[in-house]
């Protein structure tokens, strides 16, 4: 049928280079790849993990923000935890960190109410309940800081006017008082990013389940607990963790209301590294309490990390 | 038959993580100037990947695997090869309209004037009944439609090959008939070379010009449809391509006389002299093959034997009747309506003419 | 049987225009209750009275004139946008890598950026700002900018990777065969696909830029460009007596464009925010 050519004459074509280059090439894209990569990996080095062993390797210094850093060794662990406000300042932590709570639970109530087919004018109550989120949240802060002020805040007053209170709490000089209004600014703060979540998860439940429920006459609980529950889990746990991460980290307001005080009643772990290194300048004892930070995120996400792991395996096969 | 040269696949190896999966283990296929050839194999043979290294979109082990009228272009990158391919999924670039989408390989290649393009784009809308739809989006087509389309951008390339990786998988049953009859009608219009991968016995029998069978990275037989069917190279060709499928049957060969005979615990048949001169006495572990529509029920004659009707299936004009003997199940089809009833004994003739016979390794003897 | 079926639906319908309702007032009182503080005159902030007795643009003045609050807000917007786009620079081939290339180690890799995404980013602030300081980044635009990215790279790399790994495989092949080289076929056919994520995550950063005060406050200071943030922030507990109704003018310049962009962008974030249940 066909004669071959001889090999030598084709060959001649193709130089071998260029015969391996593309050979890897389609294999891997390699080129591409690297230089794809190279911005995150760029990220990724220079923005996040030099900063962060710089910072260990800081926190065993004495390291002002301006002239030379001394070591100390562990002189800054040692200062921290026998500090006098060491347990002040977990116990403030431990509080701060309920917020991620009051946020599930008021982002249930908006996502369930609004993902009801009855419920008249969506787009205009999500972007209401959006708000809080998106504006900065030192905005947010000077709005509660007005609202809540003792002797001319509109709470204060209603709260008198009501009955509640006989005389106004002064909030930011009383050390209970003052963790609980940081925990319930921040909450009512960002607690439409899990409502988001919740209500694009709640979004994607097909119609003919809660359809079918029906029909087998599930009463509304056995339709939440049957139907609806076991679809946005994963997202709820999803939003759940991070928000525990990222509220733990939310200190402008804190910063902003309480700025710590009294005393350190309201010095959250991320707020005293805050002042630390911008009120104090001492950048060394700054990062000592970063980590301490970093361990408290790890054992309250211990308990998740389980089935975190699960999610993001899961998302890590997709691709 | 002189063939002009179109492509050409030589000793192809493909294999992959690290030599560990050989996916295409030594794939030779001569596909000429104008043919239509069906690559056919059960998911998995290895087709699919020796039609995306045709294509450039895998990287096979060895360095002279693909010739293309005459060149070596087993190291070239797909857009240098001059070829179209059609997928699976038919993957129409989303945010782009119907037209831009015809265009895509043209307006990439930047050869052609724009004069030259519209009117191409404008044959390929009228050739595939798209001319009302180039000014939609991909996902304002019906299945049928984007098909079309996708056969459009690689029809205006005038390609030296097409390349059709599965492309009516995804469509339903009616509209896959529809368009396998137009990729045929078209590809007989413009005479170009077409490689079409199917695991569809059907569509590859109504289609190719030739079809090469597939299994396990290996070519099992390239031949027309016709040898295909009625000279399967082994068991698997034989069992791959029919339906309803071929009957086997374990037997040995012993003489009678002059006579040669396949003998099991079910039939006792002397063997035409045209297949027997292939046979050897003696001869053990063989299997006996036989298309349903050359088992035959009727009048008992020499050779018959007993079997009892178990089911009776009708396929419109043909029926598939399903039999019983010894524990064997026997299929057979008959033209019209069914001559006998479930639970029904009847008498069964094999046309000895139309027997296979396979050796112990599976190979037609 | 009709009759349990009407009441469980009039129950379901109390409930949930309940917790509708609740949510909304939660929002709006507070929010209603300052945006007519900020027509106050300065002598009527000290009581608590809905509606000014006396329609003021005293404060909206003193804002503009004296503060010169749009000059931070100017930089704000800057620092936003400068964040917004570089941020797509590097999150959008990495992304692309991630999703749609096989690459050894890519689960590990992955895991890195999904262990990144929780990390505490208050404690990069420390050395950030040592660092800045010794190359000279402090007080600048590009510092703030590139100091943003540690906010949203890893969360555009999560949310992006997703995108690109649910597009059908063929794509790029596809594109290849029709002529395209692989950086042809990433840019002419992926980017333009992507770009409705591309666009939120652009909306997103611009926010965090616009609203952040932490980074804003220790990086700058006030000759450079220092954001309205901070101003507001300095407004808020600097002074000896705070002046509310100024306060309130500045939270509604800073606060309402964001709440604008939000709603602009609603369908598309909607999107983007899906997480898909599993």
């Amino acid at each position: 049928m066909i004669d071959t050519k001889p090999r030598t004459r084709e060959t001649q074509f193709v130089s071998t280079r260029e015969v391996g280059l593309w050979g890897r090439m389609l294999q891997g894209d390699r080129w591409l790849i690297i230089l794809f990569l190279l911005p995150t990996l760029a990220f990724l080095i220079f923005l996040l993990w030099l900063p962060f062993l710089q910072g260990i390797w800081m926190s065993f210094h004495n390291w002002p923000f301006i002239g030379k850093p001394k070591w100390v060794g562990l002189q800054n662990y040692r200062d921290f935890v026998t500090a006098s406000y060491f347990w002040t300042t977990i116990r403030a932590t431990l509080i701060y960190s309920l917020s991620t709570v009051f946020q599930l639970g008021i982002a249930l109530i908006a996502a369930l109410a609004l993902n009801q087919k009855f419920i008249p004018l969506k787009g205009i109550w999500w972007g209401i309940m959006l708000m809080p989120y998106a504006m900065p949240p030192v905005v947010t802060g000077a709005i509660w800081m007005y609202l809540l002020d003792p002797n001319l805040g509109m709470v204060t007053h209603y709260l008198i006017k009501l009955g509640i209170l006989s005389e106004p709490i002064y909030w930011a000089s009383d050390p209970t008082w003052a963790k609980w209004v940081i925990t319930l600014v921040v909450s009512w703060t960002f607690w439409p990013f899990m409502f988001l979540i919740i209500l694009s998860a709640l979004q994607s439940i097909p119609e003919s389940y809660y359809e079918l429920a029906e029909v087998y006459g599930a009463n509304l609980w056995q339709r939440f607990r049957t139907v609806t529950w076991p679809h946005i889990r994963g997202a709820v746990l999803a939003a759940f963790i991070i928000r525990i991460v990222w509220n733990l980290e939310k200190i402008d307001q804190p910063f902003q209301l309480t700025g710590g005080g009294p005393g350190y009643e309201t010095s959250v772990l991320s707020v005293l590294t805050y002042r630390f290194a911008f009120l104090s300048g001492d950048f060394g004892m700054a990062f000592t309490v970063g980590i301490f930070l970093i361990a408290f995120m790890m054992i309250l996400m211990i308990p998740f990390l389980r089935r975190f792991q699960i999610l993001i395996t899961q998302a890590g096969k997709r691709g | 038959m002189v063939k002009i040269s179109g492509i050409q696949v030589k000793n192809l190896v493909k294999s992959f993580q690290k030599g560990t999966v050989q996916a295409c283990k030594n794939v030779n296929l001569d596909i000429a100037e104008g043919e239509l050839m069906v690559l056919l194999g059960p998911s998995g043979c290895g087709k699919t990947t020796t039609l995306r290294c045709i294509a450039g979109l895998e990287s096979p082990d060895n360095d002279d695997a693909i010739w293309i009228k005459g060149r070596n272009v087993t190291r070239l990158p797909p857009k240098d090869r001059n070829l179209a391919f059609v997928f699976q999924d038919i993957t129409l670039f989303p945010h782009l309209n119907v037209r831009k989408n015809i265009s895509f390989g043209l307006d990439m290649r930047k050869t052609c004037s724009k004069e030259e393009i519209d009117r191409r784009v404008q044959e390929a809308a009228r050739l595939l009944h798209l001319e009302e739809l180039l000014d939609r989006k991909p996902n304002q087509l019906s299945g049928g439609q984007a098909q079309r389309v996708a056969l459009g951008r690689a029809i205006v390339m005038e390609p030296d090959a097409f390349l059709m990786d599965e492309p009516l998988a995804n469509l339903d049953a009616a509209l896959r008939i529809e368009m396998r009859t137009e990729i045929k009608r078209i590809q007989r219009k413009l005479l170009t070379s077409t490689i079409f991968v199917t695991h569809d016995q059907e569509e590859a029998l109504t289609l190719g010009d030739t079809i090469a069978v597939m299994k396990d990275g290996v070519v099992q037989q390239v031949g027309t449809p016709y040898q295909i069917y009625h000279q399967p190279a082994n068991i698997f060709v034989g069992t791959f391509i029919g339906a309803p499928p071929i009957n086997l049957f374990p037997c040995s060969i012993q003489s009678r006389g002059t006579e040669m005979i396949a003998i099991s615990d079910l039939f006792y048949l002397p063997i035409p002299e045209a297949i027997a001169k292939n046979l050897s006495l003696g001869s053990q572990n063989l299997t006996l093959g036989i298309r349903p529509e050359f088992v035959t029920i009727g009048p008992k004659l020499e050779n018959s034997f007993l079997a009892r009707v178990t089911l009776i299936e009708p396929l419109g004009s043909r029926t598939l009747i399903f039999l019983e003997a010894k524990g064997r199940e026997i299929r057979s089809v008959v033209q019209g309506e069914a001559p006998v009833a479930e639970g029904e004994a009847v008498h069964v003739t094999f046309q000895m003419e139309r027997v296979f016979f396979f050796d112990s390794t599976g190979k037609r003897i | 049987m009709a009759q349990v079926t009407d009441r469980s639906s009039f129950v379901h319908k109390t409930l949930a225009y309940a917790g509708l309702i609740f949510v909304l007032s939660l929002i709006l009182i507070p929010y209603s209750y300052i945006a007519l503080t900020a027509f106050k005159p300065p002598g009527e902030v000290f009581e608590v009275e809905w509606l000014p007795r006396e329609w003021s643009l005293e404060a909206w003045r003193y804002t503009f004139k004296t503060v010169e609050f749009q000059k931070y807000i100017f930089n704000s917007f800057i620092a936003g946008l400068g964040a917004a786009i570089l941020s797509i620079f590097i999150a959008v081939p990495g992304a692309y890598i991630f999703g749609r290339k096989q690459l050894r180690g890519k689960e590990i890799f992955f895991y890195i950026i999904t262990v990144a995404l929780l990390f505490p980013y208050v404690l990069l602030i420390v050395p950030i700002t040592i660092t800045w300081i010794r190359i000279g980044l402090y007080d600048t635009l590009p510092g703030l900018w590139i100091a943003y990215q540690i906010f949203i790279i890893p969360f555009a790399l999560w949310i992006l990777r997703g995108f690109f790994a649910e597009l059908p495989p063929s794509l790029e092949e596809c594109a290849m065969v029709y002529g395209c080289t692989q950086f042809q076929a990433f840019y002419r056919v992926m980017l333009p696909l992507a770009r409705p994520v591309i666009v939120s995550l652009l909306f997103m950063t611009f926010l965090i830029g616009w609203s952040d005060f932490l980074f804003s406050n220790m990086l700058t200071t006030g000759e450079g460009p220092r954001t309205a943030s901070v101003i507001l922030y300095v407004t808020a507990v600097g002074g000896e007596r705070v002046e509310w109704e100024v306060l309130m003018v500045m939270t509604l310049m800073a606060g309402i464009p964001p709440v604008l962009l939000y709603i602009l962008a609603q369908k598309q974030l909607m999107k983007t925010f899906a997480v898909r249940r599993r």
